[in-house]
């Protein structure tokens, strides 16, 4: 029930509440106001008794018998003591924090998220349920007054909850993006460093009332405060961790033990806050065997089992830390130095790194964060457990059926879904042992040479590696060599030597652009010739129709040079501005789709009528046509016109393609 | 974690961008969420899906790429091994824990070495040879077995599908 009204309070039942409350409020005062000027006219009969209430006031206040003074004083007792005008206050106050609160969201985080919305819910009435429980099961209270003040204390306390809860959220959220506005978070800042600072003064605010109420009572305030200024710490520094890593180049070595402790020691402290909280509760209410107890127990179970989670996570960490340091050495600079690799776990620079057994490298904060829930080399799968010792063992095993060169491995591999076994310490001391359950995962296009070789997700980093190096070298050719070297040094010899050089035939290279033919021959279709026709309709079908005439369809058969250069025309560059960059992913994916058609729509007519001579001619023609469709997109008013007329004749032709098409599909 | 998951995502996309593989395109739809990725991959040549332009959701975990992304086609599939919602279980998209199938070594799970590049390449050799022995549409798989022309028909149907061709 209650949550179904929380859905539904839209805006404009805020205002109409808001108006309802702003209205109360007036007649309160009003009638207070009409209380006063009784009382002043016939002072002895209701002042007396307003006094006692309002004996705070005029104590503090120097109480001068002035005619305003007084009017005021017996206005503020009126309105206390009057039930129907205390009410009334109560529900504006609270009509402020909503409004307040409003204006934050408005303010600082603009619209919500479902997630964000959904949590602040679940928040919202947790709180409530236990601060119910408290109030009435643990504190037991039992005057009207007490129990409005810890409400009041309490409303606050939930609001910041939810604030920081609100924070928290949109943080992770904006952690997502590598583009948020400088401005965003410096509001967000600026919003938790205010809550900050409240959560401080209402801490001073609980130490005041404690000197008055005695400890007990300054125990259960404060654990909450507590609890808020934790989390609220815990964001900022979260937060700023974050900004100061994203703003700065390179690799923060230290940021992985600074993240993680941060929030250890944040997540420790509240935890432990919660449960000397909820144990003073059970100890102190002499509430054992009520409902209020059962749920603080269950409540403090689940605290505990989270604290006991939380360092026995630590525990691994330490170990995890120990390991590393024990068994992988820091790299020397020379190491580095000589060292071409990015970290393969981060792809950043590598300034300084731990080396492993197997002699490869990773930031020491990467290793540490893979190491806590794998135990093996992320690159060649070596295990880096204590049971090295059985697993060489297996390998020697092994190598008596493994012949010795590499390449003689090979018939074993033709047999799919078996084990294969690889002691790399045959072929060099380096080399890992390991062995692979075979299933069909080669790589697509590559010679059939290579899908029979040993995969093994280091040849193809090393692969990478020097591809990167030699974007010209067809990755297959750089595999053929690394397997024979096994070292990716000896292989950049090889290729600077010349020893090795790009086959013709290679089908993954990617970088054999042809740009001689980014021609632009559309200039001459605003006649409405059928030859003219022939000479567009390149681009044409890139743009998804189908048409009927057989040379266009000729005509856009074998011009996937021409279309693969317009994908690198949009792909040989990366925009530093996050919108440019959608913008240009659209546009090479509909270039990629409509180039997929072409190709289908050729290969179709191909196998329809296979015996073609003409073809070639239309060859010729189209290649520099289509090229011309995408990379003149909107080149002016001319061309739009011209697009515009092209447009109603393609779907002219679209409708007989069609029909040409299914027939033809009939007939093959 | 979300910020080292960002930079090494940062760094694959402008990869992905610069030196794409063929006839594969990915990258986060919309730059609020660089999590979430939709990756466009062509069916590849001389096999059932030849020619099709299947799109796919990739979703990153933050600690990405400690953990591996989930993948998901956002078009129709009939695959052996893509469940029927889209999912697309192979052994590269698993962390080396878990192991749903429990076929797989672990040397061919995910680790951070991986990247969005290898999961597609890794794709495109499933669609063109399907593992049916760890079938995720047993349905799939019991027709690449037994009735290799109909699938390759339903493959078809896929691909101009996939195309907006009309059937
Ligand atoms: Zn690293
Ligand atoms: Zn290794």
């Amino acid at each position: 029930m209650p949550m179904m009204f929380l859905d539904r309070m839209p805006l404009p039942r805020m205002k109409t509440y808001t108006m309802l409350s702003l209205m109360l409020l007036a007649s309160a005062v009003f009638h207070a106001h009409q209380v006063t000027v009784q009382v002043l006219e016939e002072p002895e009969s209701v002042f007396d008794s307003d006094r006692k209430n309002a004996s705070n006031v005029t104590d503090s206040v120097e109480f001068q018998p002035s005619n305003t003074t007084d009017s005021v004083i017996t206005f503020l007792g009126v309105m206390v003591d009057d039930p129907w005008c205390i009410w009334t206050l109560i529900n504006m106050a609270y009509c402020c924090l909503i409004l307040l609160g409003k204006g934050i969201q408005r303010l600082v985080f603009g619209d919500l998220r479902v997630s964000e919305q959904q949590h602040i819910k679940d928040k919202f009435w947790n709180f409530v349920f236990y601060k119910f429980i408290f109030v009435f099961g643990v504190m037991n209270v039992q005057y009207m007054n007490e129990m409005v003040l810890w409400c009041a204390w309490f409303s606050v306390l939930g609001f910041l909850h939810i604030l920081v809860q609100l924070g928290k959220d949109r943080f992770e959220y904006l952690s997502f993006s590598p583009s948020t506005p400088r401005w965003t978070h410096i509001r967000m800042l600026s919003l938790l460093a205010s809550i900050l600072l409240t959560s401080l003064a209402l801490l001073t605010l609980c130490t005041l009332v404690g000197l008055h109420a005695g400890l007990n009572t300054f125990a259960f305030m404060a654990a909450e405060c507590v609890l808020l200024t934790v989390r609220t710490l815990y964001v900022i520094v979260r937060y700023s961790i974050h900004l100061w890593d994203f703003n700065k180049k390179g690799v923060w070595e230290n940021r992985g033990s600074y993240m993680y402790y941060t929030e250890l020691v944040f997540e420790l402290a509240a935890l432990s806050v919660d449960f000397c909280h909820h144990l003073h509760m059970l100890l102190w209410g002499n509430i054992f065997l009520s409902m209020a107890s059962l749920v603080i127990c269950m409540q403090l179970r689940y605290l505990f089992h989270e604290m006991q989670r939380r360092v026995k996570k630590h525990k691994n960490y330490l170990r995890v830390v120990h390991h590393m340091e024990a068994n992988y050495p820091m790299a020397s600079y020379d190491v580095i130095d000589s060292n071409i690799d990015d970290c393969a776990i981060c792809w950043d620079k590598m300034e300084a790194a731990r080396v492993l057994p197997c002699n490869h490298m990773f930031h020491n904060s990467c290793l540490r964060s893979w190491l806590e829930q794998d135990t093996s080399c992320p690159t060649c799968r070596t295990s880096l457990s204590d049971s090295r010792s059985s697993s060489s063992s297996q390998a020697e095993e092994l190598t008596e059926t493994v012949p010795d060169t590499p390449e003689a491995t090979t018939p074993n591999r033709q047999q799919r879904n078996h084990f294969f076994h690889f002691d790399g310490s045959r072929y060099m001391p380096w080399l890992p042992s390991f062995s692979v359950e075979v299933t069909h995962t080669q790589l697509l296009g590559a010679e059939p040479q290579l899908q029979q070789s040993i995969q093994t997700s280091q040849l193809d980093s090393m692969a990478r590696q020097v591809q990167s190096m030699f974007p010209h070298m067809p990755i297959n050719v750089i595999m053929d060599d690394l397997r024979v070297t096994r070292s990716v040094e000896i292989t950049i010899e090889n290729i600077l030597d010349e020893r090795l050089l790009p086959a013709p035939s290679a089908q993954l290279s990617r970088t054999g652009s042809q740009p001689s033919e980014t021609l632009s021959t559309q200039v001459s279709t605003s006649s409405s010739t059928d030859d003219s026709m022939i000479f567009y309709a390149g681009g044409d079908i890139a743009d998804g129709a189908f048409l009927d005439n057989d040379e266009v369809l000729h005509s856009s058969l074998p011009d996937t040079n021409s279309a693969e250069n317009v994908l690198e025309s949009f792909g040989s560059r990366f925009s530093k501005c996050p919108t440019e960059r959608e913008v240009i992913l659209q546009k090479r994916k509909e270039s990629l789709v409509q180039q997929a058609r072409k190709k289908y729509m050729a290969k179709r007519h191909r196998q329809s009528n296979s015996g073609s001579e003409c073809c070639q001619q239309g060859e010729l023609q189209s290649t520099g046509s289509s090229s011309s469709s995408n990379q003149h997109m909107g080149e002016g008013d001319c061309e739009s016109r011209r697009r515009n007329t092209l447009e109603q004749r393609r779907s002219a032709m679209y409708l007989a393609a069609r029909q040409r098409l299914e027939s033809q599909n009939g007939l093959s | 974690m979300a910020g080292s998951a960002l930079k090494r995502l940062m760094a694959e996309y402008k990869q992905l961008t610069l030196n794409p593989p063929e006839g594969i395109i990915a990258g986060p739809i919309d730059e609020e969420n660089f999590f979430q990725w939709e990756a466009l991959i062509t069916g590849p040549e001389d096999t059932c899906f030849e020619g099709g332009v299947f799109p796919a959701q990739l979703t990153f975990p933050h600690d990405y790429p400690l953990s591996p992304p989930k993948m998901k086609f956002n078009c129709e599939m009939f695959h052996p091994n893509i469940y029927p919602d889209g999912r697309v279980c192979i052994s590269i998209l698993h962390a080396p824990g878990d192991d749903p199938m429990g076929y797989e070594s672990s040397a061919e799970r995910w680790s951070p070495v991986q990247s969005v590049e290898k999961i597609l390449l890794s794709v495109v050799s499933m669609l063109a040879e399907p593992n049916d022995e760890s079938a995720a549409n047993v349905d799939a798989a019991k027709v690449w077995r037994e009735d290799r022309d109909g699938f390759n028909k339903l493959a078809e149907k896929l691909v101009r599908k996939s195309l907006g061709l009309p059937q």
